[in-house]
């Protein structure tokens, strides 16, 4: 009792008479404008369908994951979606663990309804069998951090996390057709979700004081403002939800205001997460053609489309020269973390018809030349001269994962993995006129400008 | 520090130290009275850390680690910003920030009797003085200065409050001014109370104002004092424009 009470956060009477004050004058305590969004960050995770959103000082992190299950009685042609939120009591003093509070489950019934109510994802694409097994969405929100607004951060957390989600796609079979097979992410491309708009939610927070209104309160806001409501809208002008839930009463000609001023930050916020997930669906397809390099006719779906191999380069170079530097030191990092659990695929299949030439391996490489290597059925039967050149092209479309370090050691070179994304096309330029690499490039190098790297890319192309 | 000799006092000041470190030897020195401030501990003859951290020096014979951090370890003397938690017969509970909430007598005012003990509500703002602080007891606050007077201590009007760390609000009273302070005063006027326990309430005539300097200082955590110069020029020029 003592320590919840010590810990419990308090406001003082003058911040509560400030934040009146100073909105009064229409300003706010973290210089915005009153209409003004905070800043948002939309990054994802390892997984397909996890994302994590920050709102300036709010931090929500969104999970999606399927399952097979049987539908409703009522609706034997559709899926479900259902949303679970976790109030982490890192988030805020006031938030206990165990059973959702009101504000938990407020939260969770505003997200909810803004995607079942306007039938944002499409259920019927969900059914495998009808009245039999249907696939069950479950989103799962964790408030990381209040900074206030958790809705509107939820809710982009949610629809982001829905957009990179990817569910594995099963075929019926069977005599009677009635057997369902469910396929892993290795034999057959997972499927997106069919989501036909993104309903975004927007909270506006009324004061006491005449007519004050905000858009995306603080928390600071939040405890001294006298009610609010959310909006949800989307950018073709519809309005999927309004909450409002208690509070300070508002008139007719603020609502239509806030509808209006909904539908506009809709549009922003929708233009943010679609080029975000744009990012990481390009990150995800030059991470789809690595992955099956080592194998054979390959089924791999860029953006939903089916491209055949060359097809598959091509868009790659031309999603190359596009990344910006940025992105290519955050693959770098992200190929790093990623090096202990993809290396082993990756590693695995091209280890095994190089370990007769390679003597010195980078450090990550060295650890994964076990297991995993045995298994793979196709680098067996390729000589490695042809696997070298299908490699070394393929290489070219990535420089700046740490698979290069193989390639170079093919070489017998001795460069650091990470910062191989220069040196290794040099390394494939020169396998085909012969070693004469000096092994002191540094991770200048690998930062090399993009007109360089596409200057290479181009070259290589040729060349190969 | 690590290949220096360890019996010296002086190669440890203004080092970082981790828990653990001897960082005195008593037996070296006799004669000596030595205070010991936060984050030291006393081990028969050897002075170790309990804190990672600077450790400070001053004359003639203070001693103490320095860290920053976003809670309060309430410190004997420290000027402190409270909130008022919930007044009993005796003490007011006044929320400091630390591990505990602290008690400030209803008489420890400059000329506080029984028969004009101030009514303060929930919320409230003080500036205090902490007066005792034993590990594992409330800490003691008083709202005068060590010889009775009122001493600027006492209940804050108006303005805005907010937290920063320790370490910033360090900084804020350090003297010569501290950059961020000295380049917002040259160009605005306002009032400003920094209380170590990592609270800084600011009051100024207009709101705008309040929002500027409340928005610099917690800008300036990280700036050195050239950055902190340039950063409230950029901001003072985007207001004036």
């Amino acid at each position: 009792m003592d320590a919840r009470l010590t810990n419990a956060w308090r406001m003082t009477v003058n911040e509560k008479k400030f934040i009146e004050t100073a909105l009064a004058s229409d300003l706010r305590i973290d210089g915005r404008n009153p209409l003004e969004y905070r800043k948002i960050t939309i990054k994802f995770g390892r997984e397909d369908g996890s994302s994590e959103v920050q709102l300036g000082q709010t931090h929500v992190m969104g999970f999606v994951t399927s399952q097979l299950v049987q539908p409703y009685r009522d609706r034997p042609n559709e899926g479900s979606l259902s949303i679970f939120t976790e109030f982490s009591p890192m988030a805020d003093p006031s938030f206990e663990p165990g059973r959702p509070g009101e504000s938990a489950v407020e939260l969770g019934r505003i997200i909810d309804r803004g995607l079942r109510e306007s039938r944002a994802v499409d259920t019927e694409s969900l059914c495998v069998l009808a009245g039999k097994l249907v696939w069950a969405i479950r989103i799962d929100l964790h408030i990381l951090d209040n900074g206030g607004n958790l809705v509107d951060a939820a809710n982009i957390a949610a629809l982001v996390a829905l957009l990179t989600f990817r569910r594995p796609e099963c075929t019926l079979g069977g005599e009677d057709g009635q057997q369902v097979m469910v396929h892993p992410p290795e034999v057959k491309e997972p499927l997106p979700l069919i989501v036909h708009h993104l309903p975004i939610a927007v909270t506006f927070a009324f004061f006491n004081s005449e007519h004050t209104m905000v858009v995306d309160p603080t928390h600071n806001e939040e405890a001294v403002m006298g009610g609010r409501m959310t909006v949800t809208a989307n950018t073709n002008g519809d309005i999927c939800a309004i909450q409002k839930a208690g509070g300070e009463g508002v008139t007719q000609s603020d609502i239509m205001r806030c509808l209006r001023l909904a539908s506009r930050n809709a549009e922003s916020i929708t233009k943010k997460i679609n080029d975000a997930v744009e990012t990481y669906n390009t990150e995800r397809a030059l991470r789809k053609i690595k992955r099956h390099s080592a194998s054979v006719a390959v089924d791999v779906s860029i953006s939903g489309g089916d491209v055949r191999e060359p097809e598959n380069k091509f868009f790659v170079h031309k999603g190359i020269s596009e990344l910006s530097r940025d992105q290519m030191e955050r693959l770098n990092l992200v190929s790093e973390e990623k090096c202990t659990s993809q290396s082993s695929d990756i590693n695995g299949g091209l280890s095994s018809s190089e370990q007769g030439r390679t003597s010195c391996q980078e450090g990550n490489a060295t650890n994964f030349l076990g297991g995993p290597s045995s298994w793979d059925p196709y680098s067996k039967g390729v000589d490695s001269d042809s696997l070298k050149v299908s490699l070394a092209s393929l290489g070219i479309s990535a420089p700046d994962k740490h698979k290069r370090g193989e390639q170079k050691s093919t070489q017998a070179m001795e460069d650091k993995v990470p910062e191989d994304a220069k040196p290794a096309t040099s390394a494939t330029d020169t396998s085909r006129t012969g070693p004469q690499m000096s092994g002191e490039k540094t991770l200048k190098d690998a930062v090399k400008p993009k007109d360089k790297r596409r200057k290479r890319a181009s070259s290589s192309m040729n060349a190969s | 520090m690590e290949d220096k000799p360890s019996s010296s006092p002086m190669s440890f000041v203004d080092q970082i130290v981790v828990p653990g470190d001897v960082v005195l030897d008593l037996s070296t020195m006799t004669n000596q009275t030595i205070k010991l401030g936060g984050g030291l501990r006393q081990d028969s003859d050897a002075i170790s850390v309990m804190k990672a951290g600077k450790l400070r020096f001053s004359k003639p014979n203070k001693y103490w680690v320095e860290s920053s951090q976003k809670r309060y370890v309430p410190c004997v003397g420290d000027s402190v910003l409270g909130i008022v938690v919930d007044s009993k017969a005796e003490n007011f509970l006044v929320d400091i920030k630390g591990p505990a909430l602290a008690f400030l007598p209803v008489l420890a005012f400059e000329g506080g009797t029984r028969r004009n003990i101030p009514k303060f509500e929930g919320g409230t703002l003080l500036y205090v003085r902490v007066v005792k602080a034993n590990p594992g007891m409330n800490p003691e606050l008083s709202c005068t200065d060590a010889s009775g007077k009122a001493a600027e201590f006492g209940v804050l009007k108006d303005g805005y409050m907010f937290e920063c760390s320790t370490g910033l609000s360090r900084m804020l009273l350090s003297s010569p001014t501290c950059p961020v302070l000295e380049a917002l005063g040259n160009k605005l006027s306002f009032e400003i109370a920094v209380g170590l326990n990592g609270r800084v309430w600011v009051n100024a005539t207009s709101p705008s104002t309040v929002i500027i300097v409340a928005n610099a200082i917690m800008n300036s955590e990280t700036l050195s004092g050239l950055q902190q110069k340039i950063m409230v020029d950029r901001l003072l020029q985007k207001i004036q424009t």
